[in-house]
């Protein structure tokens, strides 16, 4: 049975909803700049202007809640609109988060920890299953609701989860996702990893140091093929692989040679039921770490041995946008099939030596792509992989 | 059905490698400190050093049932309301009290909710499907429902299990954000689970979670009968609170035991098992999580059928 | 420099929570990484960097930077009297 994709929101540094980030990708602009917090002002990140506050207003929520929750919100009803809630199709929502609602709750706690009143309400923002429940409740999902936390593979797993949870039947519809705003806890923790690159971030180059951090969020709508004879959405593609494995090297560091990429990039082929060769364009994960780009770059070249298809990181557009990234990045995904789009990685100049892997350079369209395979990998090893496909 | 192969729980009961929890479980008081085993017997003193009581919890009690079956585990699903909440607050108290650039990572590294579910998965040098679900008080179901698919799919050995920490800090929600006359707790029980018997005593028959403010007498009705059988036919019910005493043969509130964290159902998980080891003659078993007035997870325990 | 290098052992231990060690339980010339020395890894060469920053002033600001100064504590001794 094939899970198509119905519908598909985004927000994120480079533009509000799907329609600005396809004219951001055209124009190869990055969302990108010197940060405007006081967390954020010493540091290059991909910062959504607007405050919670504005964000409320300008997107007509019902909800005050924490950024993460603000900005799932704001994707998921983009992804959402147009779709009628209806007592025979039952509808869900699995949405992946890294730090929930810390974002107002580390201004509670810093309160606290200065001897001064904190708003105790504001800690009931907290918890990363809050954040997907404040989501489900603005769109009136009420059938299921999860959330999924493995820092930055999130999304990719909720849409995997989402995938699995439609062929076993136990929902016939399934919002899926990831979201996170950015917060002085996440800021500071980057920084205490000393993996931040004071430039802009270079993904695959030989000259890279690091990441940028952003915030976003990205959402699609799965439905059967039986739900879509009862919805009747047209799809706009096909989810059709998935894998999720284990490194089980090092809670931080990826293994040298791309171990559990390797695998999540080989189960979701095989769910798929397609040869490597049959990959269009691969979104990597792409950090700009020394550590994760190196190491994705074995495992690309593991799966797909010496005919590597065009690949790219979209990191040097939105920033590391953590546990969104997977979901942003199949937004990205969608439009590249449907516009046969191969996307620029951004900032890159010269090859890792050790690989000689050069990434798709120039924005460009029109290109003929069937099937597009999208890595997320996250902290502690967890590694996830999906494939989209052409209707 | 999904057979419940081995299950070990650390908490304040001491409940970890017992024949049966039931011979020394008693209702807690403000008291009880958590009972914890040796870790050194099972985590290697290099990694011991940075893990916080939920990451020792979770790994020790993955290790004790990895010891327990033949099989790797080829899926891993944890369960975590609030996750690693040593390590967020003491990040938290790292950003706002040290000055300058240079901040220690490993509070932040370990803050995470998946660290629970990576560290196993390094521990026990396990590639497998890895994942961490967090729902609030239903984030054990959800890690449950995901293992018994995992099954459905195929998977043969299937780690599931649910924890948490508390800190002193929760006592301030206290009346306000948490309304609970019990202690605050930290717990982790794992379980392995399997589409074959082999020497399993019980097996979850299903898991159902629910978001919507329906009745939940109506709710948990229709998930009886969609299962064929009624409130006669349950031998326990196991509850957060006490909605469904009445109707109950037996009944017991699992927080009265567990104390209160939000993955505690996964302990009722726990005493279900060993209830049925203990008492031959009962069959059924009802575990009512309303822990949160606005949700419901339900969870049937049933004793494995006699083949002929 | 012996003090130095007595302070620094205390510091090592108390920075990455070696709660089994004593001082007299690290050599002087012994690797602090890898499986043939205490078995550290990168997760502690960055606290070795907040160790030399609070207790010594010294700011690292690369973590490459650290592979040679962190071999030993003679190496990390030898650095931090050149450094301070």
């Amino acid at each position: 049975m094939r899970i198509y994709v119905t519908g598909y929101g985004v927000i994120s540094s480079i533009g509000e909803n799907v329609e600005e980030t396809l004219l951001a990708l055209r124009s190869e602009k990055t969302g990108i700049k010197q940060g405007k917090k006081t967390y954020s002002e010493h540091f290059k990140v991909g910062e959504i202007g607007w405050t919670n506050t504005e964000l409320v207003q300008r997107f007509d929520l019902t909800q005050e809640a924490s950024r993460t929750a603000i900005l799932g919100m704001i994707a998921a009803k983009e992804a959402f609109k147009g779709h009628a809630l209806n007592s025979d199709i039952r509808t869900g929502l699995i949405s992946g988060t890294s730090v929930g609602g810390m974002d107002v709750s580390e201004i509670a706690y810093k309160d606290f920890l200065n001897g001064e009143t904190d708003d105790l309400s504001i800690y009931k923002n907290h918890p990363s299953g809050t954040t997907s429940e404040q989501i489900a409740k603005e769109l009136e999902i009420d059938a299921y609701v999860n959330t999924i936390s493995t820092a930055c593979s999130s999304a990719v797993n909720a849409i995997m989860l989402g995938a699995r949870m439609l062929l076993s039947g136990q929902l016939d519809r399934v919002v899926v996702g990831g979201t996170d705003g950015l917060s002085q806890f996440t800021i500071s923790g980057f920084r205490s990893l000393m993996i931040f690159d004071e430039e802009w971030c270079r993904p695959f180059d030989e000259t890279r140091k690091g990441i940028n951090l952003g915030e976003g969020a990205g959402f699609l709508v799965l439905e059967t093929e039986e739900t879509i004879k009862r919805s009747g959405k047209q799809p706009l593609a096909i989810l059709s692989g998935w894998g999720n494995a284990s490194d089980a090297y090092h809670q931080t560091a990826s293994s040298p040679e791309g171990f559990g990429a390797t695998l999540a990039m080989k189960s979701a082929l095989k769910v798929a039921g397609l040869d490597p060769s049959d990959i269009d364009y691969i979104n990597a994960h792409g950090t700009a770490t020394p550590n994760n780009d190196l190491s994705e770059s074995h495992g690309i070249k593991t799966v797909f041995g010496s005919t590597i298809p065009p690949f790219s990181s979209t990191k040097s557009y939105t920033g590391h946008t953590l546990a969104a990234s997977g979901g942003i990045e199949a937004v990205f995904g969608i439009l590249a099939l449907n516009k046969g789009i191969l996307l620029p990685n951004l900032n890159f100049k010269q090859a890792i030596e050790e690989t000689g892997l050069v990434p798709v350079k120039n924005y460009s369209e029109g290109n003929t792509i069937k099937h597009i395979l999208s890595n997320s990998f996250g902290f502690g090893g967890n590694n996830s992989t999906i494939i989209l496909s052409a209707i | 059905m999904y057979f419940i192969q081995h299950i070990e729980s650390i908490t304040h009961q001491d409940s970890f490698q017992k024949d049966n929890i039931w011979n020394d479980l008693k209702p807690l008081t403000g008291e009880n400190e958590l009972i914890s085993p040796d870790y050194k017997n099972y985590i290697p003193v290099a990694a011991l050093r940075r893990l916080s009581t939920i990451l020792r919890m979770g790994i020790t009690a993955s290790k004790a049932c990895q010891e327990k079956v033949a099989n790797e585990f080829d899926s891993i699903s944890v369960g975590t309301a609030l996750g690693c909440l040593t390590d967020t607050e003491k990040f938290l108290v790292t950003i706002n009290t040290v000055s300058g650039d240079i901040l220690s990572p490993t509070a932040f590294i370990q803050s995470t909710h998946n660290t629970i579910s990576g560290q196993i998965s390094l521990d026990l040098k396990n590639h497998a499907y890895n994942m961490t679900h967090t729902q609030n008080a239903l984030s054990f179901e959800v890690a449950l429902k995901d293992g018994l698919l995992c099954i459905d799919e195929g998977k043969n050995s299937v780690l599931v299990g649910a924890a948490d920490e508390a800190i002193p800090f929760l006592e301030r929600l206290r009346g306000s954000l948490i309304e609970t006359e019990h202690p605050f707790t930290s717990g982790a029980t794992f379980l392995v689970l399997s589409g074959e018997k082999g020497n399993s005593i019980a097996c979850i028959q299903a898991c159902e979670v629910y978001f919507t403010n329906e009745n939940k007498a109506t709710q948990v009705e229709q998930f009886l009968a969609a299962n064929n059988c009624s409130f006669q036919d349950l031998d326990l019910i196991l509850e957060a609170g006490s909605d469904f005493k009445s109707q109950a043969k037996k009944h017991y509130s699992f927080l009265k035991y567990s104390g209160f964290y939000q993955s505690a159902s996964a302990f009722a998980v726990h005493m279900a098992n060993d209830w049925l080891i203990k008492n031959g003659d009962d069959k059924t078993i009802l575990i009512v999580n309303n822990l949160e007035s606005n949700k419901l997870g339900l969870t049937l325990i049933h004793r494995n059928d006699v083949e002929a | 420099m012996s003090d130095l290098k007595e302070n620094l052992k205390a510091q090592i231990i108390e920075q990455l929570n070696l709660e089994d060690l004593t001082p007299a339980d690290i050599q002087d010339d012994a690797p602090l990484f890898g499986d043939d020395g205490l078995g550290l890894d990168s997760i502690d060469a960055l606290e070795f960097i907040v160790l030399l920053d609070s207790n010594y002033g010294i700011k690292i600001a690369d973590p490459n930077e650290g592979k040679e100064i962190f071999q030993s504590v003679n190496t990390l001794a030898a650095y931090i009297s050149k450094n301070q």
